[in-house]
């Protein structure tokens, strides 16, 4: 009979995977991953893909806003930097499409850090408000430096190839896509193993406490920023590459909304969270659109006012998940396994 | 807890039952054609009635017996202006099967133009940028509205004509205000050199997003001492720029180009917007012209009319129509109905009539411009009317 997960050794509690029951749950996890391509079709491999750089983007915002406590409201700004910058480098400077990647996350990491600066003196809603300015600056270089990302017209970005092979069809880039997923997953899930995570997570909780302790809150809080736009560049150029083909117009300020709706949504402070979250918003319009296509035969007279009830019910359904469960789909995802493992007697 | 997991999964399995249950009925084969429009988005306004011209013509040729004997149907639904969405719906009809695809708006256009280069369908929406023009950057993209630069440069050889006819001996003035955008950039470039060129002086300036007023955006035209000013923007914006300016006494001649040149320009600016000039490729309902019969009777049947849907339904309905012209020839010539063939029947189209909703429609395998010219229209009394015989960019 079992009331509780305890850990009697400190390397047990220490460890990723506590459980028995986790690391089957990775195995059916990954298993399902790498048969998934063979199975699905262009559709739902795009969704695959779709979901899978929103994962990327969600984790590398959840660092700065769910473990470092910083809020953004720069991400569409940021994902712009990493798609602007791979575009470019890969169309003008003819730099490979995994080179200019790198770069790209790199330079992301540098503006962020430049953008992160002010939350040295800002907190809460007035850092939100300086983050949400590099949103619309960044927005507004892109579009009026046109000498450099070509401004009026989109950029288009040639397609990337590995050893001759075109990469950017949906089967191909789901490899790339979810291959990073798992680098970034385990990469993310350690950095909270040591003392740089566990700095974050200060600075998150009590930053004066924290800097009594000895936390370094401008050396850690500009490196949240960075780690942070990091992964986010990273999601924005995955996005040039795949779709070989940037415009200003994927990166508005609904798109750093949006991401933020994931992480809280998902639960903040927890990378399976992101995971949750990304799916959720990625998914739920296109099952509410399916829905409505599918009941459209039925009952055709509800197709003119079908957009709508689309679009509320997907209000509904994230403010439904905020009263009933405001530590998001992680939480309820963690008493789904209570629920099994202390059956029948939880309380 | 658990109970509201259950009817989480009841959901779930409801709903996939439903989308699994819902199989195609094969009669006469359809022709699949894929669309996606702003219904709910920043672009509702218009994008709604473009929407129902579309699905309207399409139920007004079915109904008729379709296109040489094979219904269309049309695989369509709201993307909200979100470029991801576009691409999920895109990629979704696609892997359906459609020939072509009915795009909106320049987001969702210029987002999907190397996927429809690549999987060969024919593509027509409302954006009516110059860029798409490039037959090796977008080999599927057809322009069957006259371009965004087209317009700017018939504005401007206007504004000459109507300066000299006034007894002017000088060159005019002319500024162009646009939306801070890629769509409101556009323009600018070919208008600037065409106006310089012809010893126009020539500025333009960025109507700030989200201003409440434009006082300091007329000073400065005031300043540069316009006589002409050529709005690229929509029409709630430049419904604001023309009651600053009637507020202001500002005399300048607005000049609007599609996007706001519209009865919602009309109903929003009321009498601020008398006497504006308007470069509309598709003709509005209040201009007797044929193409606006058939479009007209439909509604009827419908208890509704084209004076109130307005001239963003017959943009739609006739958008549709030129691209069901292409899918015709290929029956008609015996060929398989897909999208190569399609982009090929449609660049044998030439002098293609609209019942003179817009000036005859041209596509060659070289360019992919519909027509370079459009007949100009006047506010007054609050209709739109014609002053002018199609004029010509070239």
């Amino acid at each position: 009979m079992i009331s509780g997960i305890f850990h009697t050794t400190y390397e047990k509690d220490m460890a990723l995977r506590r459980t028995h029951a986790q690391k089957i749950r990775i195995v059916i996890v990954i298993v399902f991953l790498l048969v998934f391509p063979f199975l699905a079709n262009r559709y739902a491999l795009t969704l695959a893909n779709q979901v899978g750089i929103a994962v990327i983007g969600a984790i590398g915002l959840n660092i700065l806003v769910g473990y470092t406590g910083q809020i953004s409201l720069g991400q569409g700004g940021f994902m712009a930097v990493g798609a602007y910058t791979a575009g470019i480098l890969t169309a003008r400077f003819g730099m490979p499409w995994w080179a200019s990647t790198i770069v790209a996350c790199f330079t992301t990491a540098l503006i962020g850090t430049i953008f992160g600066i002010p939350s040295l003196r800002l907190k809460g809603l007035y850092l939100a408000i300086a983050t949400l300015a590099a949103q619309v600056i960044i927005l507004w270089v892109v579009t009026h430096w046109s000498a450099l990302t070509g401004g009026v017209d989109a950029l288009v970005v040639p397609d990337p190839k590995l050893f001759g092979i075109k990469i950017n069809t949906d089967f191909n880039f789901y490899w790339v896509t979810w291959g990073l997923v798992g680098i970034v997953t385990i990469a993310a899930v350690n950095l909270f193993r040591t003392h740089f995570g566990r700095a974050f997570i200060a600075i998150r909780d009590q930053d004066i406490a924290a800097s009594v302790m000895g936390v370094d809150l401008f050396k850690y809080k500009l490196l949240a920023f960075a780690v942070s736009s990091f992964l986010v560049g990273l999601a924005g150029a995955l996005t040039a590459h795949y779709r070989n083909i940037v415009t200003w117009e994927r990166f508005t300020v609904d798109v750093s909304v949006l991401y933020l709706a994931m992480i809280i949504i998902g639960g903040l402070g927890s990378v399976t969270g992101s995971y949750l979250g990304a799916t959720f918003m990625t998914l739920l319009p296109v099952l509410l659109t399916n829905l409505g296509r599918a009941v459209k035969t039925s009952f055709p007279l509800i197709d003119s006012i079908l957009p709508f009830v689309q679009q509320a019910m997907f209000g509904l359904v994230i403010i439904l998940f905020l009263i009933f469960e405001p530590e998001g789909l992680n939480k309820i995802w963690k008493n789904i396994k209570d629920y099994f493992r202390l059956w029948p007697f939880s309380y | 807890m658990s109970r509201r997991i259950k009817v989480l999964f009841f959901v779930l399995t409801i709903a996939s039952l439903i989308l699994s249950a819902c199989g195609q009925s094969g009669d006469v084969t359809p022709i699949k054609v894929g669309a996606i429009f702003d219904l709910t988005g920043a672009t509702a306004d218009v994008g709604t009635p473009y929407s129902e011209g579309v699905k309207g013509y399409v139920e007004w040729l079915n109904a008729k017996g379709g296109v040489e004997g094979h219904p269309i149907e049309l695989i369509s639904a709201d993307y909200a202006y979100k470029v991801d969405v576009a691409e999920q719906l895109y990629t979704q009809y696609a892997s359906e099967g459609v020939v072509a695809f009915m795009g909106w708006g320049t987001g969702d256009t210029e987002a999907l133009r190397t996927k429809i280069a690549e999987d060969k369908l024919p593509f027509m929406s409302a954006s009516y940028s110059a860029a798409l023009l490039d037959m090796t950057a977008a080999p599927y993209n057809f322009l069957v509205g006259t371009s965004y630069s087209d317009q700017a440069i018939i504005a401007v050889r206007w504004a000459m004509e109507d300066w000299a006819s006034k007894g002017n001996t000088d060159k005019p003035k002319v500024a162009l205000i646009h939306h801070d955008s890629p769509f409101g950039q556009s323009p600018v470039a070919d208008a600037q050199a065409y106006a310089e060129a012809n010893g126009v002086a020539f500025t333009n300036l960025a109507m700030p997003k989200g201003a409440t007023d434009y006082v300091a955006e007329l000073a400065q035209m005031q300043t540069f001492g316009a006589n002409y000013v050529i709005i690229q923007n929509v029409s709630s914006p430049a419904a604001v720029l023309l009651k600053d300016a009637k507020s202001q006494g500002s005399d300048f001649q607005f000049i609007c180009l599609n996007w706001c040149a519209d009865e919602i320009l009309v109903s929003l600016a009321g009498d601020a917007a008398e006497g504006v000039i308007g470069t509309i490729p598709f003709a509005p309902p209040s201009s007797p012209v044929s193409g606006h019969t058939d479009p007209g009777e439909f509604l009827k049947t419908k208890g509704a009319s084209l004076e109130a849907k307005g001239l963003h339904y017959s943009q739609g309905w006739w958008t549709m129509a030129v691209m069901t012209e292409g899918i015709r020839r290929v029956l008609k010539d015996g060929k398989e109905v897909n999208g190569e063939n399609i982009r090929a029947a449609l660049e044998s189209i030439s002098n293609f009539e609209t019942g003179e909703v817009t000036s005859p429609i041209t596509f060659t395998a070289n360019s992919h411009r519909g027509n370079n010219s459009l007949t100009l229209f006047k506010v007054e009394g609050g209709k739109w009317l014609e002053v002018s015989d199609f004029i010509s960019a070239d």
